[in-house]
């Protein structure tokens, strides 16, 4: 057994726990601790590559740091080919990491149908695993829809009053985008197989389809739509906020932190390397909907009295300004928006865990039934601040620095975006403080008192205030990861390089 | 005197478009059943012609066919008509309406 | 005078034959029997099957005509020969409980079934288009007498006349069509010289011909405009007989359809796949956006038989050879998913279809975990949700589409699903996010519906994660096509 295949280990050991998790369902207490001992087990395994020194070596399926290959339908050509490079490593640990923490924080809110929970977790474990590191397009695409399935139940079974609508919401949103993707998938199969015979859907080898400037537009623009949808960009982000709010406190942790990443990352490996063309034609609208992403996010978000909806719009917010960074394309804005990928899951999810635990004991996520935490809650108002600190991108936490990769990288090209891009994160200071001040100070509104966090949900925040702190301070390893997967990246699909001027 | 195979051909196409327009308006289910009828039997008659005109003789063999299952068609028809109407005493299509027609 | 006998090999119709003497050998069984003992009928059609399904497959690889040409014994036909032998015995498994709680376990059902079936087989074998109508008719006689099995059941009567009155009129559009084209071929209906005859002279009467099997095969496929029996039908029809009508009259017609468009008018291809482009669409679209308005459980699986037409008859007009093998494909997938959902309606549906509403699932993922996941599967694979049977058949039925050029019928396809979606996940929504409205009390887990679903899921789960065989099985079947 070599180290390659241990990508296979990676997305089957999480759907196979899933049927362990299912199957000890009928005990409560036993299932959570089986889940928690998996997920705990899968993070491990991903954290052992760190330190395996993995070197990148190309194969027929490209250059990277493990691969595997094997024949999956025949006659059609499709393969099961995964990859592994530095940003899906990152990627894959960070759905270690979350699902550990979805378990924990799911510990006592969830107490019916507990083991069909777990069986969800773990089973999109295992799709995320498998779409972070797919170079198959169709064994991506694949993926890419199943995920579709324990997210749709997780909200709809455990999730708030109106928790029917935004399951059926989501799902028919990304669904539709998604089959756009398909088609165009399926023209590009076609049109390379007219050409050289060979039917394939292996990224390396799509990608180097000449295709006229027409057809790339329009594939470009099917895959942008899938992609959008998942990002989500304004205007086809309505299904997120509705995700959010009627989701239970893992699914968000799950929506936010992972399955947003998802669309992100797709386009990154995906759209832009198949259509370098079409990508460039691109950039003043990608520039265009993240700013306005941004600026929507941060109005709406002034305006919203429910604190997760505004944490949800916050989220569409920082998408907003990574796709910004992907319409700049040099090393530092990509790297810097990369990084904000790995710091929005972190940041964001914290977030949503904090409010979920505030709607455990408010029993509402209304502004007006809060203020004056602090004094009743010191310890959770603490943690609050922090990651709503990092949140904001104060200097010495993680978002901090890859805005300012973004900023800076904007200022070398284009300074009168990077300007606006500035007032927008300007803008996110000024909700997330709003945030702050409406929930943790002023005049308390209630009699009872709050209980403060109990020892398991100080764990939960202190194992999450860790990657923040750790790459606000010391993001040199992190950054040296992106940046040689760019380079790699850069290396195998010239035409990127050239066409986007990097 | 030899008929052009046009004129069963006209002949046929009559028949047959007299057939369909029965089954359409008709509201009397044996009606309808009868009109079928007419229709296969058009069929049967534009066979014979294209038979006489090739000097084919599979084209009448085909007739005995059509006849065959039309017969046995029609039997399990009736039967069905016996059994609709001893549950509810008539034979018009349109009260057939427990299901939406 | 001499008479030519031609030479025959009996073993090449060895399948219809030894469904023929049980059939026979059941209606005798149960006439010599006392009365009331009816356990061997099911039983005796099942080896009926099994015994037909072994000279299928011992038959596999052959590939010419027998008894004067009349039949084509090649992989094409065996692979359908075997899927409606697959779906015959699911539909007798499913049929046993259902029937007793009705008191309708009579023998003639299993007989008419195994009836029905050898005339699936000789519309997907037939050389000769007299031998498909024949196939056809042999199908559709028995068909309409299960349809009407309840006698005393004044829906079931409907359903069996409506079928009844529309496929005699279907037929007799068929049959027109068949003689126009024996006057526009100079007096053949062999399907292997159809091609050479058909010269240009005769190309209006030709189209006449073409226009006319397209009418008679769109009723038996319940294509749009060609539906409207679909759903009465569907609804009143005993529910076993239902399933038995999605599965294996539809996979028999497209067999068909396929078969003599495919050989017989390969040169006229651009004249029909215009047509069946219109009707793939209007049909796809009808179908999905009927079903989201309907409550009652078999009627919107009535209307999602008629949007799988659309899809399959996408397969029709893409008519290359992943066209061909995707229509293969999808229609064992449909048999195995559509079988499946039928099974548990039947089992929610408990005795006498006392609940066929979709409301009576709600709470059914709380009461009856399995039973709700099982359906779950069907409705997500229905859908073309992966990793499950039906994406993948979607998914070749699509890229055929592709292939061929025709990218709007795709997409059009693609937004269809979508449509579909909807319908099918508010069962899933129903089962598991809305509170049983009363407590649902005991299902008869029968033996036999049980078995059926677990073999169909594992079966849908199955072709859906690894193709590879089928495809290939598939592929090896459409090389008699010489036009693709």
């Amino acid at each position: 057994m070599t180290a390659d295949s241990l990508l296979l280990v990676l997305v089957f050991f999480p759907l196979a726990g899933s049927l362990l998790a299912l199957g000890a369902g009928y005990q409560p207490r036993l299932c959570r601790w089986v889940s928690l001992i998996l997920s705990l087990m899968q993070m491990a395994l991903i954290s052992l590559l760190f330190f395996l020194d993995l070197q990148p070596h190309s194969g027929p399926t490209g250059t990277w740091l493990l691969a595997v290959d094997y024949p999956w339908l025949e006659g059609i050509g499709a393969r099961f080919s995964l990859g592994l490079d530095g940003l899906s490593l990152l990627l894959l640990w960070l759905t270690a990491f979350l699902t550990v923490i979805s378990v924990l924080i799911s510990w006592t809110a969830i107490n019916l149908k507990v083991g069909l929970f777990h069986f969800f977790l773990l089973f999109l474990e295992g799709c995320l695993m498998g779409l972070f590191m797919a170079t198959d397009l169709l064994l991506f695409y694949l993926f890419w829809e199943i995920q579709l399935i324990p997210m749709f139940f997780l909200l709809g079974i455990w999730g708030h009053a109106r928790r029917i609508y935004a399951a059926v919401k989501f799902v028919l949103f990304t669904f539709g985008g998604s089959l756009f993707m398909l088609i165009a998938l399926l023209v590009l199969y076609v049109l390379h197989g007219h050409q050289t015979g060979e039917y394939t859907f292996s990224l390396y080898q799509l990608s180097q389809t000449p295709l006229s400037p027409t057809v790339e537009g329009w594939l470009y623009a099917a895959f942008l739509l899938a992609f959008a949808v998942k990002i989500p960009l304004v205007p086809l982000h309505t299904w997120l906020p509705d995700a959010h709010t009627e989701a239970p406190t893992a699914g968000s942790v799950d929506l936010a932190g992972l399955l947003l990443k998802t669309g992100f990352y797709a386009f990154f490996r995906f759209a832009f390397p198949l259509f370098p063309g079409a990508a460039q034609a691109s950039i003043p609208l990608l520039l265009a909907l993240g700013l306005v992403g941004m600026f929507y996010a941060a109005w709406i978000a002034l305006a919203q009295t429910d604190i997760k909806r505004l944490v949800a719009y916050s989220s569409i917010g920082h998408m907003g300004l990574m796709v910004l960074a992907l319409g700049i394309w040099n090393l530092m804005a990509l790297s810097g928006s990369l990084l904000q990928l790995f710091n929005h899951g972190i940041s964001t999810s914290a977030l949503f865990v904090m409010v979920g635990m505030l709607d455990e004991r408010l029993g509402s996520r209304n502004f007006q039934d809060m203020g004056g935490l602090w004094q009743q809650m010191p310890v959770f108002s603490a943690f609050f601040l922090f990651f709503a600190l990092s949140s904001m991108g104060l200097p010495g936490l993680n978002n901090f620095v890859g805005e300012i990769l973004i900023l800076l990288g904007a200022f070398q090209i284009r300074p009168l975006i990077a300007v606006l891009a500035f007032v927008g994160v300007l803008l996110t200071v000024i909700y997330i403080l709003r945030m702050v001040q409406d929930s943790l100070f002023g005049e308390s509104r209630r009699v009872q008192p709050l209980r403060d966090v109990t020892p398991r949900e100080v764990l939960i925040l202190a194992v999450m205030a860790l990657p923040v702190l750790y790459i606000g301070l010391h993001p040199g390893p992190v950054l040296r990861l992106f940046e040689s997967s760019l380079q790699v990246m850069w290396g195998q699909f010239p035409m990127l390089a050239r066409s986007l001027g990097g | 005197m030899v008929v052009p195979v046009s004129y069963y051909l006209a002949l046929s196409v009559a028949l047959f478009a007299l057939g369909v327009i029965g089954v359409l308006i008709r509201r009397n289910v044996l009606v309808i059943l009868m009109c079928i009828e007419m229709m296969l039997n058009a069929v049967n008659l534009a066979f014979i012609g294209f038979a006489d005109y090739f000097k084919a003789v599979d084209g009448q063999m085909f007739v005995f066919f059509v006849m065959t299952v039309a017969a046995a068609e029609v039997a399990v028809g009736l039967a069905l008509i016996v059994a609709i109407f001893r549950n509810r005493a008539t034979v018009y299509v349109d009260e057939f309406n427990i299901l939406k027609w | 005078m001499t008479l030519n006998i031609p030479s025959f090999n009996l073993a090449s119709i060895g399948p219809w034959i030894t469904l023929s003497i049980f059939a026979i050998a059941i209606l005798l069984a149960d006439a010599l029997s006392p009365k009331g003992n009816r356990t061997a009928a099911p039983l005796l059609a099942l080896a009926g099957l099994a015994v037909a399904g072994f000279q299928t497959i011992s038959l596999w690889g052959k590939n010419g005509l027998d008894f004067a040409r009349m039949v084509y014994v090649d992989n094409f036909s065996l692979f359908f020969y075997m899927v409606f032998i697959l779906g015959t015995a699911l539909t007798v498994l499913i049929s046993l409980q259902y029937l007793k709680d009705y008191g309708k376990n009579l023998a003639e059902y299993y007989a008419l079934l195994l009836f029905a079936t050898v005339g699936m087989m000789l519309m997907a074998a037939g050389a000769h288009l007299i031998m498909i109508f024949l196939g056809l008719e042999v199908m559709s006689i028995a068909v309409y007498v299960l349809a009407g099995l309840f006698r005393e059941d004044a829906r079931s009567n409907e359903a069996a006349l409506k079928y009844l009155v529309l496929g005699a009129f279907a037929s007799a559009f068929l049959l027109f069509g068949m003689a126009m084209l024996y006057g526009a071929a100079g007096g053949t209906l062999f399907l292997n010289d159809l091609p050479g005859r058909l010269t240009a002279g005769f190309k209006p009467l030709t189209l006449l011909a073409i226009a006319l099997l397209v009418v008679g095969f769109g009723f038996k496929v319940a294509s749009v405009p060609f539906h409207m029996w679909t759903p009465d039908v569907y609804e009143g029809a005993p529910t076993s007989v239902t399933a038995f009508m999605a599965v294996g009259v539809k996979t028999a017609a497209f067999a068909a359809f396929a078969r003599v468009f495919f050989l017989a008018f390969p040169t006229l291809m651009p004249d029909w796949t215009m047509v069946l482009w219109v009707l793939a669409v209007a049909t796809m679209t009808l179908g999905n956006v009927v079903a989201i308005a309907q409550t009652n459980i078999k009627r919107m699986l009535a209307y999602s038989s008629i949007a799988h037409a659309g899809y399959l008859l996408v397969a029709l007009v893409a008519a290359n050879q992943l066209g061909a093998v995707s229509l293969m494909y999808y229609l064992l997938a449909y048999t195995l998913m559509n079988l499946g959902a039928f099974g548990v309606v039947i089992l929610v549906g408990r005795k006498k279809d006392s609940y066929l509403s979709i409301y009576d699932y709600a709470g059914l993922g709380a009461q009856h975990p399995a039973l709700a996941a099982a359906m779950a599967l069907f409705m997500f694979a229905l859908a073309g949700i992966p990793p499950t049977a039906g994406f993948v058949g979607k998914f070749y039925i699509f890229s055929a589409a592709v292939k061929a050029g025709y990218i709007w019928l795709a997409i059009i396809g693609v937004m269809n699903s979508v449509v579909s979606v909807y319908y099918y996940l508010r069962i899933t929504v129903l089962m598991y996010m809305k509170p049983a409205e009363a407590d649902l009390g005991p299902i008869n887990f029968a033996p036999a519906v049980t078995a059926t679903l677990l073999l169909t899921a594992a079966g849908v789960v199955l072709i859906g994660v690894f193709p590879g065989f089928l495809y290939n099985l598939a592929l090896n079947s459409v090389k008699i096509f010489p036009g693709l």
